[in-house]
């Protein structure tokens, strides 16, 4: 019932949230003094073609009726036309979205499965070398610019050692377009080519987004099992005279883990905030390089397009996040 | 309160780590104060000797030179100044934006603190380089536009705490007497919570700088901090990418700054909050 | 200590996983596939929305003109067109097609093609237009028969000619079956190709460039040596090009790189460095509308306070020549006795000290992304400091700057950025950068002087080319003395290239990314 109510109330705001958000992305990208028509136009357009593909694009209305014009067409899935690439907004967002997913996937499950052992291994072994080391190393993870990561690893790995490619997301054009995913695709229609140099491609730009999560899901994990370790059912639990390895790992862990469940949504902002900087160092074709070229261009729509998605993404994440809370943790429910 | 700090400053004395970050703190603050004594070449900041370019670290040049041929030890210092200047402003706003809101939409339980924390959450919806990164192109690249940006996308982080720990303090007993005792809520809300809750704001505060830094310095790195010849960190590394792998050393002395100076700040935090939130005490000394 | 297995079992699989993924393929091209990285995105194909030099090789290799540019120093050719006539009044230019010259789906280029070509171009009213919109009506282009196309202009123009290879013409048949809403099929050729060049699209992706192959039926023939394939590949960081260009993945890559990276490629043992002088000039603009800037004492001050010298060859490694005028050394219209400005801070103070009133701080231009830009800046502002003038960098990406440039009010005291070359004339450069009929669009600088004017105009309708270069030679002396704008140097193109590529013809329009002639051994 109190799910239900949690549901529910999300729900009431998640509208006007996202109409909030248009309204402050638009006047952001409405009052730059950049014209993207005069970028498009070209170096040699005259005033009066400047003009002509302003009407076109309706830039020559009002503000606020071009706002409402907006929103109407949002309303109707449409969230307008690049001014720069010209295709329809949803288009390319939709064509950069899985190689953003796939990285960012790359990034969380890389994170995970190193970071929660880690983290386990840190309380469990709290104030050895280990702990202070991965103290050291997660305070390391979230002090490091990431553009400077990213650039020390292409420094290192791509230039001097010569092992993994500089940029991009593939050699060439990539599988046979599937699902859009090209480690998905290239199993799928087996072109193992195409498979190793995604891989390849793949491995900088995740250990680059990796390592901050990575550090936030150690430090929640180890806060949580050591939450865990000292409430007073695992002592109780050790008294009954259960091995202590399997306290660790079934009891333990288990109410460890919803700490970190809880951490999904932070985990994801730190994701997409760098993605957009990792994307930009690597030229990695996804929704951040799209966000900083569009923002670059003053390409409005796409900015808005752009500001909108993540953001109904993020409250999305925010409310399954929420919900999951409420359904693990027995605790909100009492 | 004096002994309070007291306690802090004798507790914080004897945490190693948060010692390592305070040292790292005094020392950004000492050579952004004496950068103009400490530097070699304080002139190189706007001086260049383009026959001396790209030159790699000797004793002359620390951190060896840069496309113009400036002495790259020389600018980090000044560089430094920056830095601080950008990251105290920018927080010093967003508190002062996001506390007074925070206080107003967690006493008051109507429309408005549902309004107030709305607007906020609309700005938390959105990862907050997108909004920086968006605001500081419109604005046009400075330091000052930076300030802004950051500024206008931070303070909801405040308001989001101070909202939820004021929540929680007007539920204290000392609180609830004050307002049966018929005090005003202006009084209230600066006498008895503020005082309450300013040791959670100090540590958000702390860990704060270090995030604002971050992304000043990927706002630098993107062009949209302050333009040529600036001495600011982030953008000296986007400078430094065209001339890699050969000039490696262009890159490493801004990001090594960067790394110390936010290291600094997240180990001076964690230290704090240790001390001063009893609730997350817990999980660090187990 | 079961976990500690655990653990062990893990980090041994991270590491294996690493240790594979890591282990990268060098990619082998098939023989004849040519790889060209580029740094701009081909975010469009069609010909007639966009008129830059970074992506010409769309238009170069899928499409035809009536004329082309060749060579260098660069000879305008007939291309699509086996002859042509220009009326006793220098109005009427009349086109013969040659025979035999089919479009990529099998259908003949007609005479009706040249004509919705340029038709297109103008109501489009985006690219190229600019070069024709004043001189020729909508519909005034007429087809008498299949391989003759007449272009009636408003009045006679010596530049005309110069300017027709940008009319890219396209298979109007297979347009007119794709237009929607009146588009002109606008939607489908951004992604599509229409043409009848040496080269037919195969694949396309904005995001990555496109590719295509040899169109073994066009017009000019091919010899025994050709490519079967080419690719040009969207690649916007430095490093990566270089690295690609080394390691093989490409073979080709922009001939603007910075020296730094020149000289590494240079030392490669595979590498060929091709060394042409271009056409593409760098100075910085003066608002030369906006108070002091009018003041021609100030703009001498300002031109003899740039480092000239260190900025060539300390900065640029002497990879450039000094080009002291507003045309570039190795065209004609240029004057070759001109003495430019030099370093001369003595001389810039005395200049400063006959300018009246107070100076306010200059803003100086540059473009976000092009660090060179900012480099003359840097050194701009180090002259200016040193004579007591403050000034500020602003250093914006090109979508606000091209705004700007437009705007008398918004457009910065002063502007670095290079000149290209759109056509092989001086018109070109000097006759449209200070004309007074392009003050706001081409001209960027608010600088309308009679006299100078006067000699644009002329020599814009003057047929004879050896009294046009007179009219250039002395416009462009009159502007240099007139410290119209700061001039710097021309720009020498250092194209870099695998050892197996032969062939590369270079000219300054298109900089060599025509790859008919090319071949790998």
């Amino acid at each position: 019932m109190r799910v239900l109510v949690l549901i529910l109330n999300r729900l009431l705001w998640f509208i006007p949230t996202l109409i909030g958000l248009m309204i402050i992305t638009f006047t952001i990208s409405h009052v730059i003094p950049a014209d993207p028509v005069a970028f498009f136009a070209g170096d040699n357009a005259t005033p009066e073609q400047i003009e002509a593909l302003r009407v076109r694009y309706g830039l020559d209305k009002p503000l606020h009726i071009q706002l409402v014009n907006y929103l109407i067409g949002v309303t109707q899935g449409d969230l307008g036309v690049s001014i720069y690439t010209q295709r329809p907004i949803s288009e390319d967002l939709l064509a950069r979205l899985p190689a953003t997913m796939e990285l960012t996937f790359m990034a969380v499950f890389f994170s995970t499965i190193v970071g929660v052992p880690l983290g386990v291994f840190a309380a469990i072994y709290r104030n050895s070398f280990l702990d202070h080391f991965l103290r050291v190393l997660t305070v390391s993870g979230l002090a490091i610019a990431s553009f400077w990561l990213a650039i020390l690893f292409q420094l290192l790995f791509a230039m001097e050692l010569q092992i993994t490619p500089l940029q991009g997301r593939i050699d060439g054009w990539g599988p046979e377009s599937i699902t859009g995913f090209f480690i998905l695709d290239s199993l799928i229609v087996a072109d193992w080519d195409s498979l190793q140099s995604a891989l390849s491609h793949l491995v900088l730009p995740t250990l680059t987004l990796a390592f901050p999560a990575m550090a936030t899901i150690v430090r929640f994990t180890r806060a949580g099992v050591l939450d865990a370790i000292n409430s007073n059912y695992v002592l109780y639990e050790q008294a009954m005279g259960l091995p202590s390895n399997l306290i660790i790992w079934k009891y333990v862990l288990r109410n460890a883990l919803i700490g970190t469940v809880t951490q999904i949504g932070l985990i994801f902002g730190i994701l997409i905030a760098g993605a957009v900087v990792v994307e930009a160092v690597f030229d990695w074709p996804g929704l951040g390089l799209y966000a900083v070229e569009a923002i670059l261009n003053s390409d409005y729509n796409a900015i808005m397009g752009f500001t909108l998605v993540t953001g109904a993404f993020f409250i999305i994440v925010n409310l399954v996040v929420d919900i999951l809370h409420g359904v693990i943790d027995p605790r909100t429910q009492a | 309160m004096f002994e309070s700090a007291k306690f802090i400053i004798s507790k914080l004395a004897k945490d190693r780590t948060s010692l390592v970050g305070a040292c790292l703190i005094a020392g950004l603050l000492l050579i952004a104060l004496f950068a103009p004594l400490l530097a070699p070449y304080p002139q190189d900041v706007s001086e260049f000797h383009p026959p001396e370019r790209l030159l790699g670290p000797s004793m002359l040049h620390f951190f060896g030179t840069d496309r113009m041929g400036s002495d790259i030890f020389s600018r980090m210092l000044f560089g430094a100044r920056i830095t601080i200047a950008i990251a105290v402003i920018a927080i010093g706003v967003s508190v002062l934006i996001g506390v007074p809101i925070g206080l107003i939409a967690g006493y008051n339980k109507n429309w408005i603190s549902d309004g107030l924390m709305r607007v906020s959450d609309i700005f938390l919806a959105v990862p907050q380089i997108i909004l920086a990164i968006a605001i500081a192109q419109t604005l046009g690249p400075s330091i000052e536009n930076v300030i802004l940006a950051l500024s206008a996308t931070y303070w909801p982080f405040w308001a989001r705490l101070v909202y939820a720990e004021t929540r929680s303090a007007l539920t204290e007993t000392y609180v609830e007497a004050s307002i049966a005792l018929g005090a005003s809520p202006f009084r209230v809300m600066v006498f008895h919570v503020l005082p309450n809750i300013s040791s959670s704001i100090i540590v958000r505060t702390t860990i704060g700088m270090g995030g604002t830094i971050l992304t000043a310095a990927a706002l630098g790195f993107l062009g949209l901090g302050p333009p040529a010849p600036s001495p600011e960190w982030g953008r000296t590394i986007a400078e430094s990418r065209e001339f890699l792998p050969e000039a490696w050393w262009y890159a490493t002395a801004p990001g090594v700054a960067i790394f110390l100076v936010v290291m600094g700040f997240n180990l001076f935090g964690d230290g704090l909050r240790d001390i001063l939130d009893p609730r997350t005490r817990r999980s660090h000394d187990g | 200590m079961k976990y500690l297995k655990v653990f062990k079992a893990l980090m041994l699989s991270v590491a294996l996983t690493a240790v594979s993924i890591m282990g990268v393929s060098t990619n082998s091209f098939a023989k004849s596939k040519f790889v060209f990285a580029n740094s701009s995105p081909y975010d469009t194909l069609d010909p007639h929305v966009i008129y830059d030099v970074g992506r010409v090789a769309s238009r170069l290799n899928m499409y035809d003109g009536l004329m082309r540019w060749l060579d260098n120093p660069p000879q305008l050719t007939p291309w699509l067109a086996e002859s042509y006539e220009i009326s006793a009044d220098g109005k009427t230019y009349t086109f013969k097609l040659r025979k035999g010259a089919t479009f990529h789906d099998g259908s003949p280029v007609e005479a009706k093609d040249v004509v919705y070509s340029i038709e297109r171009i103008l109501a489009l009213k985006k690219g190229a237009v600019s070069l024709f919109s004043k001189s020729i009506e909508p519909g005034s282009t007429q087809a008498p028969d299949n391989h003759t196309v007449v272009f009636n202009l408003n009045a006679a123009s010596s530049i005309f000619l110069a300017t027709v290879p940008a009319i890219h013409v396209v298979n109007s048949d297979l347009l007119k079956s794709k237009e929607v809403d009146g588009d002109w099929g606008g939607t489908w050729l951004s992604k599509n190709e229409a043409g009848s060049g040496s080269f037919e699209l195969t694949r396309y992706d904005p995001a990555i460039g496109f590719q295509a192959k040899r169109y073994a039926n066009h017009f000019m023939g091919w010899g025994d040596k050709y490519l079967d394939e080419i690719e040009f590949r969207t690649v916007k960081e430095i490093n990566s090009r270089v690295l690609g260009l080394l390691n093989g993945d490409f073979h080709g890559t922009d001939g603007y790189l910075p020296q730094d990276q020149v000289k590494r490629l240079k030392a490669d043992s595979n590498m060929n460095v091709l060394e042409e002088e271009s056409m593409r000039i760098f100075y910085s603009i003066i608002h030369n509308g906006r108070k002091p800037f009018d003041d021609v004492n100030l703009r001498k001050a300002l031109s003899y306070a740039f480092d000239y010298d260190a900025f060539i060859n300390n900065i640029l490694s002497g990879s450039v020549a000094r080009n002291p005028v507003p045309v570039p050394n190795n065209i004609w219209g240029n004057p070759k006795d001109a003495k430019g400005y030099t370093y001369d801070l003595e001389k810039a103070k005395e200049y400063l000290a006959k300018v009246k009133g107070p100076i306010p701080e200059i803003t100086i231009g540059a473009l976000a992304g092009y660090g060179q830009t900012e480099q003359a800046a840097a050194l701009l502002q180090n002259g200016l400091s040193k004579i007591g003038l403050k000034s500020k960098i602003v250093a914006e990406p090109w979508s606000v700057a091209s705004k700007k440039m437009r705007d008398e009010q918004q457009m910065y005291d002063m502007l670095w950025l290079w000149r290209s070359t759109y056509y092989a004339d001086p018109n070109n450069w000097v006759g449209e950068m200070y004309a007074c009929d392009q003050v706001g669009a081409r001209n960027n600088s608010w600088y309308c002087k009679p006299e100078v004017d006067k000699l644009l105009m002329e020599a814009r309708v003057e047929p004879d080319q050896a009294k046009r270069a007179a009219n250039y030679e002395k416009a462009a002396k009159m502007v240099t003395d007139d410290a119209g704008g700061i001039f710097v140097y021309n720009t020498k193109w250092f194209g870099p290239y695998n050892k197996k590529v032969k062939g590369v013809r270079f000219s300054p329009i298109g900089n060599a990314q025509e790859m008919r002639w090319v071949h790998m051994e």
